[in-house]
């Protein structure tokens, strides 16, 4: 009932608004909506505003109440929704089996969380997708900017310095025709750093502060495709003495995260640390934050190790299959595993070549 | 609540009214609550006046009895049950979605909850050929998905896209939203969306808990008065319009880590049945990631408790093993 409250605020003074939030006039408005003279009349006598406001509150009531989508035209057809999800595409992680399992990268409009233990990789892939995200059109990429939430203190930019290097390299060796040579210039190390957002927030008022006011700033700059949160998990894990409190604060979070995903098309991509459960006297390593929070995110990936490999499990998605990929980490970035048994000259160029003609095969 | 008006009933006029307001007294519900006889001093009316406006708007607004004979005719009529589309779980539901009710599916994150309502609302819009309102309030409708599942049943392009177009997606992401959406729908939108091909047989609310859980815990008591308000549109939706509710609800662990549905005791009352699924953790379950268990835990036609085995994969069936990377992957070239 709040927004209703709020929208007559909005529009008309206070006591009006008292009014409206009366539940119970509320009530009585909705079940008399079929008969609008007599709710017009009932509704002036009740407030004793002019004809022409009470019809004014009214619109807004009726019009604005469910902030637009209580009209049917508001919905879209899963059609509909299958081109604009064609239309969206994906920001490649430089892994071309990652990229091959989640359908050509990390997807726009959605949100995907990384979990895994300390030194897996998670900021590493979080650092390579704020470089890729820049990645230009014409080579298949996504060519926005990026909004980097830093709340960890481990956003270190000589790597990301080495890693938008190795990405600007690769696309220069890629450039065939004029058009990919042209925007070669472009996409510079430079052009990268300075398309990438840094916010760091120290505890978890600054980041719901944050989020708050990021709407806004989406706006103001409407070419941000990418929103990073490393990490969710830490901010969130200090201090809490009342564990419902932090839910509910989490459930908002990841609420809030997801109209910003859709409404601004951008793909929130955030980290989580791992905590130990003890189950049946055996002890399970599983994402942090509780059970509640993982429905938050669209897709989890986990990083994890097996002996000296690392392994990328997508295991949650709603297109995915459950598929578990092998990946290291490099000087250059986040790339496939196999490429360390290859010579070492060719293969690296081999792989990524792959990895950024994907999407370009999957837009054609 | 109905507001008191001029005309309601004989003897309800003006000054009457203007009394009655003076006495704080607005609504149907206020009038009947009352105590007559002070009412009849306060307002200057004849008690015997007020008593019978009293008994015509109980008698105008109360429920009427029905026997049971024409309850039964009626349910054989208009009701309604829905195949799931997979033989276990329609098992579990005793054959099916049945209209007019609320059906509950809850699980952890990658329990496949959002696979069960794919599942449904593509059997619902190729096979029955009607329409399917689908409100996801998490973002987690991928309609490429779908149209996965729909090329396992069909290869017709044409009948493909029809499908897709039966189904209504609404986005939401906060409980007013979500209210507004169902108010409008009930009143009147789902007419609405009859146009064009079938008429609306279900509403899939993904999830529920979603919209709600960030208004609930610690001592905000707003949102259980909202959470009872979603479940109350809907419950009215889903029997004025006879169509099937299907929502999807979160899991807690209890103190002794027992798995159990969100949402509290308060919600436990809305669905008429609800089923939990859970990921399958046995060696056997290995080779097979997207096996899932359903349990029935609240049902009013089964013994609960009833235990069933499905895969997530049976709704892309039609290619075995690793089919579903693969398709999906042709569907994006």
């Amino acid at each position: 009932m709040q927004t209703y409250g709020q929208e007559g605020a909005l529009n008309t003074d206070t006591e009006l608004s008292h009014v409206l939030h009366d539940s119970k006039h509320q009530a009585a408005f909705y079940v008399e909506e079929n008969k609008p003279q007599d709710l017009l009349r009932s509704f002036i006598s009740e407030t004793g505003l002019s004809e022409e406001e009470a019809v004014e509150v009214l619109k807004a009531v009726k019009g604005g109440g469910g902030g637009g989508s209580g009209d049917f035209s508001a919905s879209l057809t899963a059609l509909e929704l299958l081109q604009k999800e064609e239309e969206l595409r994906s920001i490649v992680t430089f892994s071309s089996q990652l990229d091959e399992s989640l359908g050509g990268g990390i997807p726009v409009g959605k949100i995907t969380e990384v979990c895994g233990v300390p030194g897996i990789g998670k900021t590493q892939l979080c650092l390579q997708l704020a470089v890729d995200v820049q990645v230009p059109q014409c080579f298949g990429g996504v060519e926005g900017q990026v909004m980097f939430i830093d709340t960890e203190g481990s956003f270190l930019l000589q790597r990301v310095t080495d890693i938008a290097a190795a990405a600007v390299r690769h696309c220069s060796l890629l450039a065939e025709d004029d058009e990919q040579r042209a925007a070669t210039e472009t996409f510079t190390v430079e052009t990268v750093l300075s398309n990438i957002f840094l916010v760091r927030c120290h505890d978890h008022v600054e980041l719901l502060a944050e989020l708050h006011l990021l709407p806004d700033f989406l706006s103001q700059h409407p070419k941000i495709r990418l929103l990073v949160i490393d990490s969710v998990a830490f901010p969130f894990r200090l201090l809490f003495d009342e564990l419902s409190q932090r839910t509910r604060l989490l459930n908002g979070v990841g609420q809030q995260l997801i109209t910003m995903a859709i409404n601004y098309n951008i793909s929130v991509v955030i980290t989580n640390q791992m905590t130990t459960r003890i189950r049946d006297g055996q002890s399970h390593i599983v994402p942090a934050l509780g059970e509640c929070w993982g429905h938050a995110p669209t897709i989890r990936l986990l990083l994890q190790w097996e002996g000296s490999r690392r392994l990328a499990t997508i295991f949650k998605s709603p297109c995915h299959m459950e598929t578990m990929v092998q990946y290291q980490i490099t000087p250059e970035g986040f790339r496939d595993a196999d490429q360390s048994e290859m010579p070492q000259s060719k293969q690296p160029r081999m792989d990524t070549d792959q990895s950024a003609a994907d999407p370009k095969e999957t837009s054609s | 609540m109905v507001v008191l008006r001029e005309g309601m009933c004989p003897g309800l006029d003006e000054d009457l009214l203007r009394d009655l307001r003076a006495a704080d007294i607005k609504t149907v519900e206020d009038l009947v609550s009352s105590d007559i006889e002070g009412l009849a001093q306060k307002c200057s009316v004849s008690y015997k006046a007020l008593f019978a406006i009293r008994r015509v708007l109980l008698a105008q607004h109360t429920a009427f009895p029905v026997s049971g004979a024409d309850l039964y005719e009626e349910l054989l009529s208009s009701t309604a049950i829905l195949s799931t589309g997979n033989p276990s779980l329609d098992k579990l539901l005793d054959s099916g979605l049945y209209t007019g009710e609320i059906t509950e599916l809850s699980g952890g994150p990658g329990s496949g909850k959002s696979q069960v309502c794919f599942g449904v609302a593509v059997h619902i819009s190729y096979q029955l050929k009607q329409s399917v309102i689908y409100i996801d309030t998490t973002g987690g409708l991928a309609a490429s998905r779908l149209l996965q599942m729909l090329q396992a049943e069909t290869s017709n392009t044409e009948e493909q896209m029809e499908a897709l177009q039966r189904i209504h997606v609404f986005r939401l992401f906060d409980v007013y939203a979500l209210l507004g959406c169902l108010y409008s729908l009930r009143s009147g939108g789902l007419q609405q969306a009859s146009v064009g091909g079938g008429s609306v047989k279900a509403v899939i609310v993904d999830s529920v808990s979603a919209v709600i859980s960030p208004l609930l815990g610690g001592k905000q008591n707003e949102g259980m008065s909202l959470m009872i308000q979603v479940a109350g549109v809907l419950k009215t939706m889903a029997k004025d319009f006879n169509v099937a509710a299907l929502v999807t609800n979160h899991v807690t662990r209890s103190g002794s880590g027992e798995v159990q549905p969100g949402l509290g005791v308060s919600w436990s009352h809305i669905p008429r049945t609800r089923i939990l699924l859970e990921r399958v953790e046995k060696a056997a379950a290995v080779s097979r990631p997207s096996l899932r268990s359903a349990k029935l835990i609240k049902s009013s036609r089964q013994p609960c408790h009833i235990k069933e085995e499905f895969d997530l994969q049976w709704w892309s069936r039609s290619e075995k093993g690793s089919s579903g990377k693969r398709k999906l992957d042709e569907t994006d070239s």
